[in-house]
Order: C-alpha cells, then sequence, then structure tokens
C-alpha cells in the first residue's frame, strides 16, 4: 500500500462545551502522488478537519495519518512543524499573505524558515515561482495592493516554492469570482502536469470539481461509499479505493 | 541566519508603522524612560563626581582611617544623630601615619580629630564694663565718662525689663534686690562712687549688675583638629580669607568664613546680609512677606549698634546719620532706627553706608580675627575643658564659600584639639601622678582622672594650660562667664609633638587618580600586617551625612526609574498581548507554513527590541542633549547643601558613554522582559487558526 497520504481509520473529536462534536468518524483514504484530488462536501462536513489532518496542523483523536511516509500523531509539535515546512504547501481561503513583507518576500518567507539555501539560489526559486504563476511585475508590491486574484497566486507562489510533495489548499476560490476562481485552478492544474505536485483541495463549488483528477465527497464525518462518493477524472494516476 | 533577521527586523520595522497607535504609547514610555534613565545617571554621576572634588579636597582627603574599635560610624560632615558619635581614638598616631605612607599609592596622611566647642559671645554690658576696666585702669577721664553713659543707658533698659518681669516673678525679694542694684547705677551720685572705689566698684558691677542682662549668646563651634602646617598643602581647595595662617608650632584656631559670617557677626550686620542676599535673588521687601518681615525685625535691634558705638563714636554715627537721613535733630536711637527701616528704593544705598560708615565702629565680630577666644568642651568624660587659643584668621573652602556643610568646621591645631578632647598633656599626667602618690589614690584612668585631681563633686572646670605664662593682654576681653581657662599657650610646639599622640582618624589623600576601593584594601591590609586597630572607609562613607544625602538622591532617582519601568514594563505587556491577539492570523500562517514556536517569539522580542532601540536612542540622545544644554547653562545650588553636592553654586553636569550604555541596555533588557510573556504566548497559537481565517 503506497501513496503519499494515508488515513487509517481516522477519528477526530472536538469537545464542544459538555458534547463531544464528532469531525471525522473512521476515515480511511489514500491519496497517491501527483494526484489533483477535491475534497466536497457541504459547510460543517469535515472538509477542512481532514485537511488539517493531512496538512499536519492538527492531530487525529484515533487512528493513523502517514504523511509522507511519516505517521504524524507521532511526531511532537517541532517535527510536525518540520514535516509542513518542508514537505506540504498551504492555500488559504483567505491568502493569508504576510502584508508587511512584499510579493517578493512573502514568497521567500518559507525558503527564510528552511534556511539552507544561498541567497542567490533563493532568489532564483523565487523568480521561477513568481514566473510561474505571472506575477513578475508585481514582485515588489504589498498584498493590500493587489487584487484577492493576484494575492492568490502569491500564495500559490509561497506554497509552491520548497517544492513540496504536497499542496493543501481549503477552499482557494471561495473568496474569489468565478471567473478567477476558475483561473486559479487551471493555474493549479497546469503546475500538477509540470511538476506532479500532489493538490489536495477542498471545495463546495461544482465547477472546481469538474476540474479534478479525483472527488472525495464528505458528509457528516464520513467519507460517501465507493463508486458513489468518488468520481475520476481524466487523470491517469490510479488511485486507491476509497473504504466507506 | 542574517538573511532571516534581515526579514525580522523588516517586519518589526513596518509592523511599528503599520500600528501606529501601539509604537506611539509604547515608543512615548520607552523614550520618557531612557530619558530619566540618561539624564538621571549623567547628573548623579557628575553630582557624585564634583562631590568628591569638594569632599575629598576639602576636608577627608580620599580615605579615612580610625579605630576599628568605634561603636558609631565617622561623619566627619556631622551625623543624622543628636549626640557625638564615639569613633573610637588613634591612641599613637606615629605608626600609623609611618604604616600609611608605606602603602602604594598614598599620597599624604593628614591627622584629625573632631572637637565640639562653645564660645561664649558676650552681652553689651560684659563689653561695657571690660571697656570700663581698662578705662579706668589708664586713668582715661573721657573714656571713663563715655562707657558711664554708656553703661548708664543700659541699666535704664534694663531697669525697665525687670520692673515689667517683676510683676510676673516668683521670687519677689530676688527681683526687688536687682532693681535696687540698677537704681544705684542710675544714681546721681554713681559716677563718684566709681570715682572713689574704681576696683570695687567694678567688681560690685560685675559680680551684682552684670548677671542680671540677659545670657549671651552661646556659639557652637565644630572643630577639626589637625596639622595646620600641611592642611592647606593637602587640601588645595583651603583657602586663607582674612588674618593668617596659624604660625608653624604654634596653637590656635582659624575660623570658617561661612561659620564666621553667619554665627559670629554682629547681629545687625547679620540681618542686613541676609536681606541682601535675598533681594540679590529677585525678591523685594515690598513683595515678599519674609523679607519684609527680616526688615521689620531687624529695626527693632538698633541696641546692638548703639551700645556697642563708643561715645565719641556715637557723637559721629549721629552726626553722620542726621546728615544721611536729612533731620535736624533726632538722638541716636531714634535715627539708627529710622535710618534701619528700609525699603526696596534705599536698601542698596543704606546697606553700603552702614558697612562704611557703622560697621567699622562696632564690633562687628563676636570673635575678632587676632583676638583669643575661649573654647570650653564637655570632654568625652563628662568634664569642663577651657582652652584659651588665638584666632589667626578665617577660610573657605573655594567654590563650597556659601555651603554651611563644608563651613561648617572650623580647624583648630592638634594639641588644641587634644585639649578639647580630654587628652591631657604630659604636665599633666605628671601632676596626676603626683597627686596620685600623695593621695594614695592607686588607679586613675583617663576617665576619673579630673575627679581625682578635682575632687569629683567640686568645680567642673579644668585649668588646661599651664605652660608659656607671661602677661595675659587678653585677660579683659575673655567674654561672658568666669574664665579659668588659664593663660594662652605660646609655646612653639615640634612637628612631632603636634603630630604624634591622639588623633581620631587619619586623612589618606592618595596619588592622582588613585582607586579608592583598592587603596582601602591595600591599607586594611598593612594595618593589620602592623597589627593596628584601625579601619578604612571612603570619602562617601566618612563624610556622613552629605555622603547620605547622595545616596538618599540615589534611592530617589533609582525608585523612580523602577517606577517607570515597572509601568512601562505593565503598559508595553498589555499592548503586546493585545497584538498578539490581533495578530494570531498571521501567527498561525507563520506556524503553519513551517515557522517553529522560537521563531515567532524572536519575531516579537525582535519586535519590541527595535521599537526598544529607537525610542531608547531617541531618548538616550535627548537625555545627551538635555545634560549638554544644563552643563551650558549650569544648575543653581538652591540650598546651602547643594553647594557642597556640586563643588560650588552650580553644577556643570557632563554624561558618559557609560550614562548612555546604561540606558539603552536597560530599556531593551526592559523591552524584552516585557515581550517576554505575549512572544511565549504568541508562541502558543495554534496553526490552526490560519485555516479558520475568513476575509
Amino acid at each position: 500500500m503506497s501513496g503519499i497520504v494515508r488515513l487509517m481509520d481516522v477519528v477526530k473529536d472536538y469537545p464542544l462545551g459538555k458534547v463531544t462534536v464528532h469531525a471525522l468518524r473512521k476515515v480511511n483514504l489514500t491519496i497517491d502522488k501527483g494526484e489533483f484530488t477535491v475534497i466536497a462536501g457541504p459547510s460543517g462536513s469535515g472538509k477542512t478537519t481532514l485537511l488539517n489532518l493531512i496538512g499536519c496542523i492538527d492531530v487525529a483523536t484515533a487512528g493513523e495519518v502517514l504523511v509522507d511516509g511519516k505517521s504524524t500523531g507521532k511526531l511532537t509539535d517541532k517535527q510536525l512543524t518540520s514535516l509542513r515546512l518542508n514537505s506540504i504547501g498551504f492555500i488559504f481561503q483567505s491568502f493569508n499573505l504576510i502584508n508587511v513583507l512584499d510579493i517578493r518576500q512573502n514568497v521567500e518567507f518559507p525558503l527564510l524558515l528552511q534556511g539552507g539555501l544561498s541567497k542567490a539560489e533563493r532568489q532564483a526559486r523565487v523568480d521561477d515561482v513568481v514566473d510561474k504563476v505571472g506575477l513578475r511585475q508585481f514582485a515588489s508590491q504589498r498584498p493590500n495592493e493587489l487584487s484577492g486574484g493576484q494575492r492568490q497566486r502569491v500564495a500559490i507562489a509561497r506554497a509552491l516554492v520548497t517544492r513540496p510533495a504536497i499542496v493543501l489548499a481549503d477552499e482557494p476560490t471561495a473568496n474569489l469570482d468565478s471567473t478567477t476562481g476558475t483561473q486559479i485552478i487551471d493555474l493549479m492544474k497546469e503546475i500538477n502536469h509540470q511538476d506532479h505536485t500532489t493538490f489536495i483541495f477542498s471545495t463546495h463549488d461544482e465547477k472546481v470539481m469538474k476540474r479534478a483528477d479525483r472527488v472525495v465527497r464528505i458528509l457528516d464525518g464520513m467519507l460517501e461509499a465507493a463508486g458513489l462518493s468518488e468520481s475520476r477524472g481524466p487523470s491517469e494516476s490510479g488511485g486507491e479505493q476509497v473504504h466507506a | 541566519m542574517s538573511a532571516t533577521l534581515g526579514v525580522l527586523i523588516q517586519m518589526a520595522l513596518r509592523n511599528l508603522v503599520v500600528h501606529r497607535v501601539k509604537t506611539g504609547v509604547v515608543g512615548l514610555i520607552m523614550f520618557f524612560g531612557t530619558f530619566l534613565v540618561v539624564s538621571g545617571t549623567a547628573m548623579l554621576d557628575s553630582i557624585r563626581g564634583s562631590m568628591e572634588k569638594s569632599i575629598t579636597s576639602s576636608l577627608s582627603g580620599d580615605i579615612q582611617v580610625y579605630s576599628s574599635e568605634a561603636e558609631d560610624a565617622l561623619a566627619l560632615f556631622g551625623s543624622m544623630g543628636m549626640s557625638t558619635p564615639d569613633i573610637g581614638e588613634i591612641d599613637e598616631f606615629k605608626p600609623l601615619r609611618e604604616t600609611l605612607l608605606e602603602v602604594e599609592g598614598v599620597k599624604a596622611v593628614v591627622p584629625m580629630g573632631i572637637a565640639m566647642a562653645t564660645v561664649f559671645g558676650g552681652t553689651e554690658i560684659d563689653r561695657v564694663l571690660s571697656d570700663l576696666r581698662v578705662a579706668t585702669r589708664d586713668a582715661d577721664a573721657e573714656g571713663t565718662a563715655m562707657r558711664v553713659e554708656q553703661l548708664v543707658q543700659i541699666a535704664e533698659r534694663m531697669r525697665k525689663d525687670v520692673a515689667m518681669a517683676a510683676k510676673a516673678s516668683s521670687e519677689p525679694e530676688k527681683t526687688q534686690d536687682q532693681l535696687a542694684s540698677l537704681d544705684r547705677v542710675l544714681a546721681p551720685g554713681f559716677g563718684a562712687d566709681l570715682a572713689a572705689d574704681p576696683s570695687g566698684t567694678l567688681d560690685w558691677l560685675d559680680n551684682k549688675v552684670a548677671p542680671i542682662a540677659a545670657d549671651g549668646r552661646m556659639l557652637y563651634l565644630r572643630n577639626i583638629g589637625t596639622n595646620l602646617d600641611t592642611f592647606p598643602q593637602t587640601f588645595d581647595r583651603f583657602r586663607l580669607v582674612d588674618g593668617e595662617l596659624v604660625p608653624p608650632g604654634q596653637r590656635g584656631i582659624l575660623l570658617s568664613k561661612a561659620f564666621y559670617e553667619k554665627q559670629a557677626k554682629n547681629f545687625v550686620a547679620r540681618e542686613l546680609d541676609k536681606i541682601k542676599k535675598s533681594l540679590d535673588q529677585g525678591k523685594t521687601i515690598a513683595e515678599d512677606a519674609v523679607v519684609s518681615e527680616l526688615v521689620a525685625r531687624t529695626a527693632t535691634q538698633y541696641q546692638r549698634i548703639q551700645f556697642q558705638l563708643s561715645p565719641k563714636d556715637a557723637v559721629i554715627v549721629t552726626e553722620r546719620l542726621r546728615t544721611k537721613l536729612g533731620r535736624t535733630d533726632g538722638d541716636l536711637a531714634a535715627l539708627l532706627q529710622e535710618f534701619l527701616k528700609m525699603d526696596d528704593a534705599n536698601f542698596a544705598d543704606r546697606y553700603a553706608w552702614f558697612y562704611q560708615e557703622i560697621a567699622p565702629r562696632v564690633r562687628l565680630y563676636e570673635i575678632p580675627v587676632g583676638e583669643e577666644v575661649t573654647l570650653r568642651s564637655f570632654t568625652k568624660s563628662g568634664y569642663i575643658r577651657a582652652v584659651n587659643v588665638k584666632v589667626y584668621g578665617t577660610f573657605e573652602f573655594s567654590g563650597l564659600e556659601t555651603s554651611d556643610l563644608a563651613g561648617a568646621n572650623n580647624l583648630v591645631d592638634m594639641m588644641t584639639f587634644r585639649s578639647l578632647y580630654g587628652k591631657m598633656t604630659d604636665d599633666q599626667l605628671d601632676e596626676l601622678a603626683d597627686i596620685k602618690a600623695s593621695s594614695g589614690v592607686k588607679q586613675v584612668s583617663r576617665d576619673n582622672a579630673e575627679d581625682a585631681l578635682f575632687g569629683g563633686g567640686g568645680s567642673l572646670e579644668a585649668e588646661t594650660t599651664t605652660a608659656g605664662a607671661g602677661f595675659d593682654e587678653f585677660a579683659g576681653l575673655t567674654l561672658g562667664a568666669a574664665a579659668t581657662a588659664g593663660a594662652l599657650d605660646t609655646t612653639q610646639y615640634t612637628t612631632a609633638q603636634m603630630e604624634d599622640g591622639l588623633a581620631l582618624t587619619a586623612a589618606v589623600v592618595l596619588d592622582e587618580g588613585g582607586d579608592v576601593p583598592a587603596a582601602i584594601e591595600r591599607i586594611e591590609a598593612a594595618a593589620k600586617a602592623k597589627g593596628l586597630a584601625v579601619q578604612a572607609v571612603g570619602w562617601e562613607t566618612a563624610s556622613g551625612i552629605v555622603g547620605q544625602i547622595v545616596m538618599v538622591l540615589q534611592v530617589v532617582l533609582y525608585t523612580a526609574i523602577f517606577i517607570i519601568f515597572l509601568v512601562a514594563l505593565v503598559i508595553i505587556n498589555n499592548t503586546m498581548v493585545m497584538a498578539t491577539m490581533e495578530r494570531t492570523t498571521e501567527i498561525g500562517t507563520m506556524r503553519a507554513i513551517g515557522a517553529q514556536r522560537p521563531f515567532v517569539i524572536v519575531l516579537f522580542l525582535v519586535e519590541t527590541m527595535v521599537l526598544g532601540a529607537i525610542a531608547g536612542g531617541l531618548g538616550a540622545g535627548a537625555g545627551a542633549l538635555f545634560i549638554t544644554w544644563l552643563n551650558h547653562v549650569g544648575v543653581p545650588a538652591v540650598a546651602d547643601a547643594l553647594v557642597l553636592l556640586f563643588a560650588g553654586p552650580r553644577l556643570y553636569p557632563v554624561f558618559t558613554s557609560g550614562n548612555l550604555a546604561f540606558g539603552m541596555g536597560s530599556i531593551l533588557a526592559i523591552s524584552a522582559l516585557s515581550t517576554l510573556y505575549p512572544s511565549v504566548l504568541a508562541a502558543r497559537v495554534l496553526p490552526v487558526v490560519a485555516m479558520q481565517a475568513k476575509e
């Protein structure tokens, strides 16, 4: 059983006052390298919780989550942070750029956290991804001088600059108009094709879902039954079956 | 690493701009705190430096060495306590001096001792009687007549006072007796009585009339016994004002000019000086209640001039006052009263006129330079010593002329000090041995020696000086209570006699730029090696009350700084906690994309430190500018104590790189300390909040 991300019987409960919210109930999921996967479901279905566990910013209450071969439940905060830094790129719904830094600096930021690269190497990497997202002429501007779409492009560039194995995006088009949203998804898809970077993102936008290789549907913390829940797009990458 | 730091600093700077209000509030506190630290410590250092100059070069030397058996701490400029402190004794100064002079870095060693003494300032009648005695002895008929006239004037005033007091007197017989005595002086036949029996009448006046007058004023002198030959060279602020230095090997006293002006001067002259000082400070008689009160009171004291003028001078002064005031009549009393009713318009003119016309004709100082005084002291064992000593001159410490504290001490030779202190001379010790042998007393310590000599409950005054007997030309001038101090001792002493023997302390002057604490260690080690039971203290400790003033200033300043920093700490802490809450998304995002917790802590620390560096730098700069400005204009010593602290009438403070470094260091430390909690709080922000952010 391979797969860059594997979830086995994963349970996530949140205490909410005296009751416990069962956000994920025994979820099993495998995502292979290079897949362009959408996690779909209505609000409160557990999409974000699932992404949080895959993104190593939260840990499961029970079950096992393997990311890039590492079982996240056994890692310390420091190791989890390291794993996020080196293996995962994040694209947030609200872009979450650092407003006091310019575009180039925002993109460079994860490289600075990683350390190890010379200034020239960092420069080359940043130029490369900024070119890729088509923002070269905006490189020295601050995030608040850009449009939403442009900001999300910066976020994509920041997510890609460390060349992560997985890029996670939490409803990346939710704050964008549909045209821009489509452009963003196209850009991500293009990068997926070029670099075989694994993309996992959540959405409830049907148009976005149509562009995915694979759609995993979630409802009330459970993935819907195989075949029903999953539709395969034109991608050639073969995936594991989803176990309900 | 440096790139990361560069981005952190850049983020910090930009965040400071973005959060302007927070930056403004915190920055202002930091600015003010650093300003206070830099200017406050610079002032304190300057004061300490100037005080060091004042004190070490005027009295204490760099180090004071005194007995390790002392009960109290040494306080050269006086202590807080009322009683005379017990600072032990150095029985033999010679071995101590020799030991100290061998210590590396010691330039000079001067013996010192502290002894309090009193001098009676006489009453007017005492002076008149004294003059009268001289006039009758010299068969000076005119002089005698003038003195008798003065005596009658005084007796008239005294009779009024006694008659008034008689109404409330509990001893009617005594007051009746006093009135009878005064009536005899006022009777027409008194002149004849005096002519018939001058000596008997004068004795009667001394015994019956003079005591009726209110007590003469008692002056308290704080005397530092020292080697008067070496003192002026060793303490370079010493400056002779009037008279001359005490000749080498002679006994004598040099009075502090400040004491002389403020204590020993004629009352009216002293009050006029006070008024002038107030007017020089910009006050006016018309507007300042204290000054106008002073003027009114001074005018009532005209008799202090009237009775001091010789009859001949009284005539001259009366005439000149008439001319001055444009009067054709009026007696001296009325004219003096009018003259002393001064206002802002005529004060300067009359003040000058007073010193030109009146002052030379009165006894301007109760203890004139060149004359002899009788110093009385309670020795350690409780009996009274009286020593006659010549006043050679007055002195001051340059730069400290107006300081009462610096002027609190008069200087006497070591022999006189030992007499006042209660140390017996060799002659007296021999005499004591004789008495011991003849009386059968076996054990006589210094403490009961006087009882043994003079019989315990009997006379309390001891005659201290027997050597150098001769005609006592000043005997008639010895004022107040009966003088039993003996004749003036004019023995020529050797330096060894002066220096060796009892002293209380040794003032040690170090070579230029000497390190005081290190020298104290060396001195104590050397003394210990020689078996001398002494302790050494720096000038600051030795100066007593003055050193305490600086300590108080230090406590006040550091308390203020502490409070400001405490407030800064709380405000910065709160502001940063709020900033942390506002920035959870940003922090969460950083954590999500891979920033470790220490990075977040450093991010916040750097932000406050950058603000601290900027605001603190500006504050330090402002502090430095402020001190530079003060250095330019000078800080006036508004109180007398400040003159000593400032080593002069104005302090010209300077700042050092140390003050700046201390200011910057403390504000950066406060920045770090106040951000510690908020930054740890920030580091606890979970990366998951990044996902919750909604725009």
